[in-house]
């Protein structure tokens, strides 16, 4: 062979450091596998660059201290490398595979998860016109993937959320309405809370795996915070809200058919709400124009008179 | 193989080769080459290149187990480096949710295969606490078999940018999810065209008649559709900014830029010390929504004829209200 093949050192490499009982100095590695240059630096430099490869594709190589002239030894741990068989049955695989194509994410990346446990390469085209899911998943979420490790380790994370530093047991990660939100147990207020992650600044910090405390029997779905309106830290007032027909079949779609109190003959709806956050549930109200009406109470109808009238008499005025 | 692919992409192929390879114990070379994009050539000298490696002293138990005969390649379960290898996050996490998302489809068998495998995905890496909600409109099941069926509808629907009620008859041609919302791809009779419908604003439908040959032959637009003004890709279900659209130019408190996010808009200069957005408008309706968000304080700089525009919507919405301040 002309030319040595670089991917057979690599993946001589990987064997030898799965293989390895105790981590191994890089002149132990260069004695096992082939194809490393002969001088030192050049050597170093060469295992240096199929290190990051293998840690770029994901292989957990751990570099450790050993009493050695190298002093430092590496080596992979198979428990941290290989999962355990799933076991699951073709139809599990090919549900799983529906789910992959039919659930569009942003990257390839389910495809890379299935490879990992077996299920690699194409798939017969599905029959079926599925129906296709957009799910915003690693375009410009990067905290996402934190918090669902954090979720399923069982960590604390702490992160900086509209201005203020946060740190909570979490609980799970749910979609709904087109966000991602993370719910658990804020530490500082002692109860649930509920976040937009796409509103966390910057990356959240996680703890050691089990070093969340939440309280037995937490309920990461009922603690959930639905709506905007719930997010607020305002006493619980129930709101009723008129929907005229164009608009019904949406809010009762967005609130669920419990909300409806009252059907008109004409396809209308009027709606309870529980608000803690008045503001946002007078944008949402603003958001379906004359179709909507506050009844009921008159406070929150003040609120959103109150609104409108900030608006009435600038329109004609001359622009700055 | 492309002699483009570098070590890295290499590796994960071989891997992923090997893993599969290992549930079916042996296959025909010309079935997996086809399965992992390769040539039957490339794929035999990838493999036995990989049936070379171990660890010293290369006795057979420490040789990848790969055996490659004329026609068939084969290795078993449990050999090294064929064996299911842990997730990263982000890829449990994309897991996880695709299969969260197709189990929140109004419809789907919450019982079937694919809730077997994710309750034996979450007793592998641990509870992954992942949710996904999605919409059911009360007419989704009806498009859905209008689809499958091939039969138009003639729907009643209220387009929220236009704040009309029309009745349309349509032939619903793709039925997708984005930000949580249903939609349908249609070819709209009164349109004359493909026409992107959000299913919860279809307040009736009733069948009319199968689709025709031609509208179904018709090649479909892909569903990101490329927003023609600004040249970018909006996210699924997006406004996408027809002929039709205005570009509109307001200058806004800064403190209210995050309403800007969600909407194809660009920060387009400064007026006053305040940052000047331009937005693609398909109709007044949508555009009042956005001024009624931003507040009294933003300014439409350009066209003047939409200066009103929000006066005009809290005044009609005022005098719902019984106030006639302004009126």
């Amino acid at each position: 062979m002309a030319q040595p093949d670089r991917l057979e050192r690599v993946t001589d490499l990987l064997l030898v450091l799965l293989d390895a009982s105790r981590p191994l100095s890089l002149r132990e590695i260069g004695d096992r596998v082939p194809g490393y240059p002969a001088g030192h630096d050049a050597r170093r430099q060469a295992f240096e660059r199929d290190k990051r490869l293998l840690r770029d594709e994901g292989v957990p190589v751990l570099a450790e201290s050993i009493e050695a002239e190298e002093q430092i030894g590496y080596r992979v741990d198979p428990d941290a490398y290989y999962l355990p068989d799933l076991g699951l049955e073709p139809d599990e695989q090919a549900a799983l595979n529906l789910a992959v194509a039919g659930v569009h994410v942003g990257e390839p990346i389910g495809r890379e998860a299935l490879s990992k446990l077996g299920m690699g390469g194409s798939w017969p085209r599905r029959a079926a016109a599925l129906p296709l899911v957009d799910l915003p998943l690693v375009d410009g979420l990067p905290a996402l993937p934190l918090l669902f490790d954090a979720v399923r380790t069982g960590a604390v994370v702490t992160f900086s959320y509209r201005g203020g530093p946060r740190s909570v047991d979490v609980a799970g990660i749910r979609f709904r309405g087109g966000h991602w939100y993370v719910v658990g147990r804020d530490r500082d207020k002692g109860e649930a809370r509920t976040f937009r992650v796409d509103r966390i600044d910057g990356l959240p910090e996680v703890g050691a795996p089990g070093s969340a405390e939440l309280p037995d029997g937490f309920d990461a779905d009922g603690e959930f915070a639905r709506d905007p309106w719930h997010f607020g830290p305002g006493e619980a007032v129930e709101v009723d809200v008129a929907v005229d027909p164009a608009e019904a079949g949406r809010v009762v779609t967005e609130l669920g058919p419990d909300s409806v109190v009252e059907r008109t003959d004409d396809g209308g709806v009027v709606v309870r709400l529980v608000v803690t956050d008045v503001e946002a549930l007078v944008s949402w109200a603003l958001d379906l124009l004359d179709h909507a009406e506050v009844l009921r109470p008159d406070e929150v109808r003040a609120a959103v008179v109150a609104r409108l009238e900030a608006f009435v008499g600038t329109g004609t005025e001359a622009v700055r | 193989m492309s002699p483009a692919a570098d070590t890295a992409t290499r590796l994960r192929r071989l891997l992923a080769i090997l893993t599969w390879l290992a549930q079916e114990g042996e296959a025909p070379i010309d079935e997996v080459a086809a399965r992992f994009d390769l040539t039957p050539t490339a794929l035999v000298a990838e493999l036995e290149m990989a049936a070379c490696c171990g660890v010293p002293p290369y006795t057979p138990d420490q040789l990848l187990e790969i055996v490659v005969t004329e026609d068939t390649v084969s290795t078993r379960v449990g050999t090294v480096l064929a064996r299911p290898r842990r997730l990263s996050p982000r890829e449990g996490l994309a897991l996880a949710a695709s299969a969260r998302a197709l189990l929140a489809v109004p419809g789907s068998d919450e019982d079937g295969a694919l809730s077997r495998a994710l309750a034996k995905l979450d007793r592998a890496i641990g509870q992954t606490g992942v949710e996904v909600e999605l919409d059911a409109p009360d007419l989704l099941e009806t498009v859905r078999s209008a689809l499958d069926a091939h039969q138009r509808l003639t729907i009643t629907y209220y387009s929220a940018s236009t704040d009309q009620t029309a009745e349309r008859t349509i032939t619903p041609r793709r039925l997708f999810a984005s930000e949580g919302h249903w939609y349908v791809d249609a070819w709209c009779e009164v349109a004359g065209g493909v026409r992107r419908f959000r299913v919860d604003r279809i307040a009736t439908a009733e069948p009319a008649g199968p689709a025709a040959d031609e509208v179904l032959a018709d090649a479909l637009p892909d569903v990101a559709a490329r927003d023609e003004v600004s040249g970018s890709t909006g996210p699924l279900g997006a406004f996408v900014p027809g002929p039709d659209s205005r570009r509109v130019r307001i200058a806004t408190d800064p403190a209210k830029a995050w309403l800007f996010e969600a909407i194809p808009s660009v920060v387009e200069g400064e007026e006053g010390g305040r940052p000047v957005w331009e937005v693609f408008v398909g109709g007044d309706a949508w555009l009042e929504r956005l001024l009624l968000r931003l507040g009294p304080d933003a300014d439409v700089l350009e066209p003047a004829e939409d200066r009103d525009l929000a006066p005009e919507a809290a005044r009609r919405i005022l005098a719902r209200y019984g106030n006639t301040t302004g009126a």
